[in-house]
């Protein structure tokens, strides 16, 4: 193993760490979005709603997200009316083809662990917000969702650094994120071992700080008792 | 909104009240009252429907028919298409729950919020009061109930009688007119069943209007105006204390109080 080559590989790979970043910050920014609609809809019981989150958790979690990325970005563009629509310009396009499949990807998977989370809410302290009278949707915002944030955090955590991991896909279609960059360092150079040790490497690092976020926001929604001097100054406000 | 106030002299009146669960009746025409300052205790075996009771009060459970009627205000029932009963207006029934403090067998406190917060939650976000009005309102109830210093803590580090004096301080920040206790000390190591009922003492001292679901003979003896004795749905025996413990003419609640005096 040739150290030289290895570390300017990685200098080089950092370079696809912005666009590996993007992707996935902006999918999982977006899926929580539409995460947090699908477990409302999970929630709702109204029966369509209802049916309608649960086809789209068995669909986008039981097919390879490769295959959904394929779909979108080679499948779409079959369509003489796409490519004629007003989406042809972003269908067009790999990086909004892998962002839109990252985002459905994720949404299933987080939708169905946060609905998860509401439905590990103890039930008795929802009796007791309505036994004081708060609205359905006050109950929702000040009790059910914190709480059910906080139960879902760890699962959450995973399903962040599977998606991490996951934009890898996207240098598939031709997108130059790490792992793009480094398949097409391999292809001038013939050095597979070095180029995706420190393509690893990077992949490990980014999740090595996610992890460590994921723990401190852990801690931090988890009670703890207050130090015993500054026990007054502990705010109020400071709550979910 | 306010147009169905009836008078009456209670604070807190059910007319009978029925309640099934499928096949079975839980409550069969079950009619109770509480005068201002009364506090009535409702004894029963497990599964006579005293718990079934308290919760069609504030309509945790829907009741199949009865009146209820907090404060002369009696709550509007309406039957569905499918026979069952609804709320008419959700808005009076909110504001009804909001007047009735309750504390529940398994305390129930927001395990998310201090017990502070756990107290000024309702007061501010459904009664819409000033924070800082309802912080100090609610740390003269912690002081009250002994626990002014447990203000910035969690629910999970309070021990079972602890956290039920902060779930009671919790109801009592509402200003509620009447409290409803369902069994609230029946979770609880026997060791702290007493510092319990000693701030349940205090309460029934000041003249609140409290309904009690218990299986505490000598509280219900000694600090109720009335105790009701309900057996599979409907009452048995309905007195002063005097009378239900020392001269009922039921051989079904003598054999109770007997069975419940170790």
């Amino acid at each position: 193993m040739d150290i030289q080559f290895l570390f300017d590989t990685f200098l080089e790979l950092l370079g696809g760490v912005p666009l590996t970043l993007q992707l996935a910050i902006s999918s999982v920014c977006a899926g929580f979005v539409l995460a947090m609609v699908l477990a409302l809809f999970c929630a709702s019981g109204i029966p369509f709603l209802d049916w309608f989150a649960r086809l789209y958790f068995f669909v986008f979690r039981g097919t390879p997200l490769l295959v959904q990325l394929f779909l979108i970005y080679y499948g779409l563009s079959q369509f003489e009316a796409i490519r004629s629509s007003f989406l042809w310009p972003i269908l067009r396009e790999p990086y909004w083809c892998a962002l839109i499949a990252f985002t459905m990807n994720t949404a299933a998977y987080a939708g169905s662990i946060l609905y998860g989370g509401m439905l590990a809410v103890p039930y008795g302290q929802v009796e007791a917000a309505r036994v004081c009278g708060m609205k359905r949707t006050i109950i929702f915002r000040r009790i059910v969702l914190p709480l059910a944030l906080r139960q879902a955090l760890p699962a959450y955590g995973n399903e962040l650094i599977s998606m991490v991991k996951a934009t890898s896909l996207a240098s598939i279609i031709t997108l130059m994120e790490v792992t793009g960059t480094a398949a097409r360092i391999v292809s001038e150079s013939y050095r597979a071992i070095e180029v995706f040790v420190a393509a690893g490497v990077i992949y490990l690092m980014i999740n090595f700080l996610l992890t460590r976020g994921i723990h401190m926001l852990e801690y931090q929604f988890s009670p703890r008792v207050p130090a015993q001097n500054n026990s007054r100054n502990i705010a109020v406000g400071g709550q979910l | 909104m306010m147009g169905n106030k009836t008078s009456t002299p209670y604070a807190l009146e059910v007319r009978n009240l029925h309640k099934r669960f499928g096949a079975l009746d839980v409550l069969k025409g079950v009619s109770l009252a509480a005068k201002e300052g009364e506090v009535v205790s409702i004894l029963g075996s497990s599964g006579s429907g005293k718990s079934t009771l308290l919760r069609c009060i504030n309509l945790l459970e829907m009741p199949d028919d009865g009146e209820i009627i907090v404060d002369g205000d009696r709550i509007e029932l309406a039957k569905k298409r499918d026979g069952r009963t609804c709320a008419k207006d959700q808005r009076q029934v909110d504001r009804i729950r909001s007047e009735l403090g309750m504390v529940f067998q398994s305390f129930n406190l927001w395990s998310h919020k201090t017990i502070l917060e756990n107290l000024i939650e309702a007061p501010v976000h459904v009664q819409k009061r000033p924070r800082a009005e309802c912080i100090e309102e609610a740390e003269g109830l912690l002081a009250k109930v002994g626990i002014a210093d447990k203000r910035h803590y969690y629910p999970s580090h309070l021990s079972g009688g602890q956290q039920q004096r902060a779930a009671i301080a919790r109801a009592l920040a509402m200003r509620p007119k009447a409290m409803l206790f369902d069994e609230p000390t029946s979770a609880l190591d026997p060791e702290l069943v007493g510092e319990v009922l000693k701030t349940m003492r205090i309460l029934a001292e000041e003249g609140r209007t409290m309904l009690v679901v218990t299986h505490e003979m000598g509280f219900a003896r000694d600090v109720s105006s009335r105790v009701i004795f309900l057996h599979q749905g409907a009452i048995e025996e309905d007195g002063s204390p005097a009378d239900v413990f020392g001269n009922t003419r039921s051989e079904r609640v003598r054999q109770f109080i007997k069975g419940h005096n170790h």
